[in-house]
């Protein structure tokens, strides 16, 4: 038993996340150019990585304040509605020990995935973070059947480049009013 | 589709009550129709005028409430042409007009407008050509049920011993008010009492969700969330119970030796909404936060809504082989802000890192019973052990780990399928609401 930070997270965090989503979002203007570079490579690393099942390498590269959501409702307060997942890092790392205890039976065999991340934008935030939104298509191919999993995703990096680092990724289900297929790897 | 009796035997259950398209289309009218079902609850249409979308069996519904506050459950079908007349989930709407031809009807279901009136024959009266809707309704503790079938019992009749659970599920709540929300919506590839199966085993959980208990045991350690299932989970006292017309019982209670919170896993936020709460209600503290997570029951209201952790679940048929499996998280009304927020955080918790695993399950036992020669499906462990004890309210349980609860859903479900029930639907101001607590 390792021993455990507390979560981080508080009423001040889910106010961010609820403004990160907020009514004023679809205005913002064209993504900075001169970021899109360091956000794709941090993009299509990040990719890489959970194609490639490494999740603790994956992990390493969020910040200890960080959230990995999967809304129902994007737009929605995570204070007062379900999510199909809100995670901070303790949450995280019990996802992915749950797959490395071997008896995770949803994950046996386990998926295949290949992502393709496209329309990446980039904007500034203040504080220095990064804000990018990006449109994803998770295939996955598991016991004879491939299933797409789209969505437009939102991350706030905390830095890029080489060793970039995440501090918000939200996943936005384009079918998370409707009936999703159970997953249990990461989106 | 020949003798049902053959199909269900006292230990074992045939193939085909799963797999067999006719057998599903007569659930379809006999259990989805011929018994009470749940619908919705009512906080999800709290004001006048607030209408959302439901399903009884494969049939689309509006539940609405009129301007005067009175529900309907009225079938999503034009009297005309037979189009959906709402594709809202949820909203506020005095009026549904169908997109097709215009026909508009009132939320209490009456046909209020008809356009280009002239040319319909003499004997078409506008009163004839409602929405059709459930002729019998009946809500207890907010909980909306609905039959089509005007001979069954009462709702409180029906609901029996579960009645007094679902008042212990909802007077955790400060107010004895609960207030259901968003759900997630999951579909899985099997038949839909494989989920009902699986709500009354108490079997399963040491093996199904042995990746749960060993995170917990490595991660956080100490008794937490199904630890009581590691092993030996019959000398722990947990038990199971029939409680007739196919509701079922697990009480995980007995199992718990510290506290829910204290069992709790840790979630999101737990730390500083504790804290919270501990500075504004001091001593009182641990009180609240025992509000927050799951009762530790599985309270299974035939045939479609189970009452778990601190959520409801409704199993929702699609076809023979696929169901819905919707989760929706259920506020505690009057409780602070806060005790809410970790109940969302608590309600995603077990639901996506457990339900998975027993998602995958159920589709391998769908993959499983697509074998034709191999018939019978075993249930049973403690047969001829239903009442190991008997309750003060003459409830009869058994070790958790029996497969009674199984057996008695499918005495109900045959019953259900063997009657001659006759089912009706009722025109707009001809339907009968039954209040039962």
């Amino acid at each position: 038993m390792g021993a455990q930070a507390a979560s981080p997270v508080d009423d001040r965090l889910y106010q961010r996340l609820a403004d990160l989503l907020g009514p004023t979002q679809p205005q913002r203007p064209p993504g900075h150019p001169e970021l899109r570079p360091a956000v794709e490579q941090a993009l299509h690393h990040e990719a890489r990585l959970l194609d490639d099942r490494c999740y603790r390498d994956w992990l390493a590269r969020f910040t200890d304040d960080c959230v990995y959501w999967v809304p129902l409702d994007p737009g929605g307060d995570p204070r007062a509605q379900v999510s199909y997942l809100l995670d901070d890092h303790r949450r995280m790392a019990d996802r992915i020990g749950l797959l490395e205890t071997g008896w995770a039976h949803a994950q046996e065999p386990p998926s295949r995935t290949c992502r393709i991340v496209s329309n990446a934008e980039a904007w500034p935030l203040d504080g220095g973070d990064t804000l990018a939104r990006c449109s994803t298509v998770v295939w996955e191919h598991r016991k004879d059947r491939l299933t797409p999993f789209a969505g437009r995703n939102d991350y706030v990096f905390a830095s890029l480049g080489e060793a970039w680092s995440i501090r918000f990724k939200i996943v936005r289900l384009v079918d998370s009013r409707g009936d999703v297929r159970k997953f249990s790897f990461v989106l | 589709m020949n003798s049902l009796d053959a199909l269900v035997q006292p230990h074992r259950v045939h193939r085909s009550v799963y797999t067999d398209a006719d057998v599903f289309n007569e659930e379809m009218s006999r259990v989805f129709g011929g018994s009470w079902v749940y619908l919705a609850h009512e906080s999800q249409v709290p004001n006048p005028n607030d209408f959302l979308a439901s399903r009884l069996g494969l049939r689309p519904l509006i539940i609405t409430r009129d301007d005067d506050g009175g529900l309907h459950a009225l079938f999503n079908r034009c009297a005309h042409r037979a189009s959906t007349v709402c594709q809202a989930d949820c909203g506020s709407a005095r009026r549904f007009q169908c997109a097709y031809h215009g026909w508009t009807y009132s939320n209490r279901g009456d046909l209020v407008n008809l356009p280009y009136p002239d040319g319909y024959p003499a004997d078409f009266h506008k009163a004839d050509h409602g929405l059709a809707q459930v002729p019998r309704l009946g809500t207890y503790r907010g909980l909306i049920f609905g039959t089509l079938n005007l001979d069954a019992p009462s709702l409180v009749e029906w609901l029996g011993p579960a009645g007094p659970l679902i008042d212990g599920f909802v007077d955790r709540s400060p107010s004895g008010r609960i207030e259901v929300r968003n759900c997630q919506r999951m579909i899985y590839r099997g038949n839909w009492k494989l989920a009902w199966d699986n709500a009354g085993d108490g079997l399963h959980p040491t093996f199904a969700h042995r990746s749960f208990v060993i995170l917990n045991e490595r991660q956080h350690g100490g008794a937490r969330s199904l630890s009581q299932f590691k092993s030996s989970p019959d000398d722990t006292g947990m038990y199971g119970a029939d409680l007739g017309n196919g509701h079922m019982f697990v009480d995980q209670r007995p199992g718990l030796h510290q506290s829910f919170w204290e069992t709790q896993r840790p979630v999101p936020g737990r730390e500083w909404y504790a804290e919270q709460i501990e500075q504004s209600t001091g001593d009182g503290a641990a009180d609240v936060l025992e509000m927050a997570p799951g009762s530790m029951i599985n309270l299974s209201i035939f045939p479609n809504l189970l009452i778990k952790g601190n959520h409801f679940e409704t199993v929702d048929p699609v076809s023979v082989a696929e169901t819905r499996l919707h989760t929706w998280v259920v506020a505690a009304d009057g409780a602070p802000d806060e005790v809410n927020v970790l109940r969302m955080r608590i309600a995603e918790d077990f639901p996506s890192l457990g339900n998975p695993d027993d998602l995958e399950l159920f589709e391998r036992c769908q993959e499983g019973l697509a074998i034709a020669e191999v018939e019978w499906v075993d249930m049973s462990k403690g047969l001829g052990q239903e009442a190991t004890e008997v309750s003060a309210d003459g409830v009869a349980r058994a070790p958790v780990t029996y497969e009674g609860p199984m057996r008695g859903y499918l005495r109900a479900w045959l019953e259900l399928m063997s009657s001659d029930v006759q089912l009706t639907t009722a025109a707009a101001g001809d339907v009968e609401c039954e209040v039962a607590a």
